[in-house]
């Protein structure tokens, strides 16, 4: 779901941007009002689960690959604004460092992962609680939730994909950017979310909250009592999950609308101009590969400097949320 | 009354030029040179302080910790492979998640601008298509000083001299490091005073304002040799005689030896990596 540089035309890309730009500023706003500044870093964590979440790839019908995004899980934790500003990290860090979607398509893929996914997710979320109490009502709304608002942004997505041939084209038809048409790219975006990826973000959401709620309670904007071991459950479960993500590996193809442009030329017969001339960045880590050692180590490595540089950035913006003293306590 | 009668002229008496009213209003000037660039240097300069290094309970010691950061400085530098870099960027990382805030928030405010400086040194390369080299660059910037930052913010100062000194450092060569890091905050200070003044003073177009930038490096200058020549005689004073003596041998630490072991596995790694793309 990772829209790679010079897929979607510079026009397009600037409007996402321009569209993300109150959002942003938005969700800054709500994290200085409504967070508490010793749980700013949290959303740091909560963001690596996100960074790594996205680096599990699954095999999707159709011979693709897809990926959890625990958007939804974000939001239920800390609120969908402090998502927003978690997941667009995650993806800038993503896109400048290790090449997985463009720096250019950067508003883009905020818009469909941080914006949508997070937003909708948590509106079925809340409106399941609303129907369901207690804590079987929770994560069933957080499965739902997450399945939902994880099949939004493919949607979104693969609208973006598809508006590209019918609104830029050269004389003789040829799409300038990406060549397939809402026809093609929904049907062939949401199959495979609607099967497999959905689902897979539905455990993944369910299985960490379940595990989040019992071991640490205290791990989200609500005050809650803490458990004795405090935070130690939730660092273990990321260096867990860090150890685990050359898994990723498992799942071999490339996920749908994100091919190398020679691929790409191969399926469609020819080299959609904007694509083949656009402007590329050249990140230090494309795709999390590694030169002569093992997929595996560079999987490992790329995790440990995402990981870390969310719970950096997260941890030094602490001060900017307002202090606050709860005169009920 | 007679002498305020003599002493108030007589409304004819004022000149022209006097009369006339004051309309005077400065040309507005530019010292975004002096606001943005040198002081924004000066502050850099000034988190390089060495006065509250506090070590960790898995720190080594301070000798096993300057050997380890002058390696990993040395092997980023002298590295072409890029994913040697990014481990040691990785390493760099964690170390640096676990800091307090104010430390942390000092580490990356100095290795990001200098990490900066490298990629707008390196925008040309970005612009004929080497914008590969250009982060490799940048990331090296970015871990040697992160590196560094880390070991002196997390070593006491004394620790440091005495450091260098079993590592057979010439006491000359302490001394001056020690004055020059000792005085480098003061001399940053005394710096962003100098252009405080010069920007103040200059009122209106002041064309001449980049000459006296020679002023202010020869203020900074002096204070800087006054500065050093006190903290020597203070140190006379105390029967310095030039030589740093190391009472005893120094404590070593159990997490010495995991750490040499570290160190010899990322050099094995450098050698392993060096060569290959």
């Amino acid at each position: 779901m990772h829209i790679p540089e010079n897929y979607l035309s510079p026009s397009t890309c600037i409007l996402a941007t321009v569209a993300m730009a109150p959002v942003w500023r938005a969700a800054a706003r709500h994290l200085r009002e409504e967070v508490p500044g010793e749980k700013v870093p949290l959303i740091g964590v909560a963001a690596a689960f996100s960074f790594l979440a996205m680096m599990f790839n699954v095999p999707l019908p159709g011979g693709t690959t897809g990926h959890a995004v625990c958007g939804t899980l974000i939001a239920i934790l800390f609120g969908p604004w402090s998502a927003v500003l978690a997941i667009s990290v995650a993806l800038a860090i993503q896109a400048v460092f290790f090449g997985d979607g463009g720096i250019l398509s950067l508003g883009a893929n905020c818009l469909n992962m941080a914006f949508a996914l997070p937003f909708v997710g948590h509106a079925v979320y809340s409106a399941v609680r609303r129907a369901i109490g207690g804590e079987r009502g929770e994560l069933l709304g957080a499965g739902i939730g997450s399945y939902v608002g994880l099949n939004a942004a493919a949607l979104l997505c693969a609208l973006e994909f598809g508006v590209q041939p019918l609104l830029f084209h050269d004389a003789s038809g040829a799409a300038l950017y990406c060549p397939y048409p809402l026809s093609v790219s929904v049907p062939a975006m949401m199959v495979g979310h609607l099967s497999v990826a959905g689902l897979a973000e539905a455990g993944l959401t369910v299985g960490i909250l379940a595990f989040l709620r019992s071991a640490a309670p205290s791990f989200g904007i609500e005050t809650r009592a803490d458990s004795p071991a405090g935070l130690a459950p939730v660092l273990g479960l990321v260096l867990a999950l860090v150890a685990a993500s050359p898994l990723g590996l498992l799942a071999t193809g490339d996920a749908w609308g994100e091919w190398g442009v020679e691929d790409l030329a191969g399926m469609v017969g020819y080299t959609p101009a904007g694509l083949g001339s656009g402007w590329e960045w050249g990140s230090l880590m494309p795709d999390y590969a590694v030169g002569v050692l093992p997929e595996w180590i560079g999987y490992i490595v790329s995790a440990i400097v995402g990981v870390t540089l969310l719970v950096i950035v997260f941890r030094l913006a602490s001060p900017i949320a307002r202090p606050r003293v709860d005169f009920d306590a | 009354m007679a002498l305020v009668d003599t002493m108030a002229p007589a409304p004819t008496d004022i000149p022209d030029w006097l009369a006339s009213p004051e309309r005077y209003q400065p040309v507005s000037d530019r010292d975004g040179f002096i606001s943005r660039s040198i002081l924004a240097i000066s502050s850099v300069l000034a988190r390089f302080r060495l006065d509250d290094g506090q070590a960790s309970p898995l720190s080594p010691s301070a000798t096993v910790k300057v050997v380890l950061c002058l390696s990993c400085i040395l092997l980023t530098s002298l590295s072409r492979n890029y994913l040697f870099v990014m481990i040691m960027l990785a390493g760099t990382l964690v170390r640096a998640c676990l800091l307090p805030r104010g430390a942390l928030g000092r580490v990356v405010a100095g290795a990001g601008a200098s990490a900066g400086l490298a990629l707008v040194i390196m925008l040309p390369a970005v612009a004929l298509g080497q914008a590969h080299s250009a982060l490799l660059l940048t990331t090296k910037a970015l871990v040697s000083t992160g590196v560094t930052l880390i070991t002196t913010l997390t070593t006491p100062a004394a620790d440091l001299t005495r450091a260098l000194r079993v590592m057979g450092v010439p006491g000359v060569a302490i001394l001056t490091m020690d004055l020059t890091l000792r005085s480098i905050v003061r001399l940053g200070e005394t710096a962003s005073e100098a252009l405080a003044a010069l920007r103040l003073r200059s009122v209106g177009r002041n064309a001449d304002k980049a000459a006296s930038l020679g002023g202010v490096g020869g203020v900074v200058l002096v204070k800087a040799g006054r500065s050093a020549q006190e903290t020597y005689d203070a140190m006379r004073c105390r029967a310095f005689d030039g030589e740093y003596h190391v009472g005893g041998r120094e404590a070593r630490r159990g997490a010495d030896v995991a750490w040499m072991l570290a160190l010899a596995a990322i050099v094995a790694l450098f050698l392993h990596l060096q060569g290959t793309v």
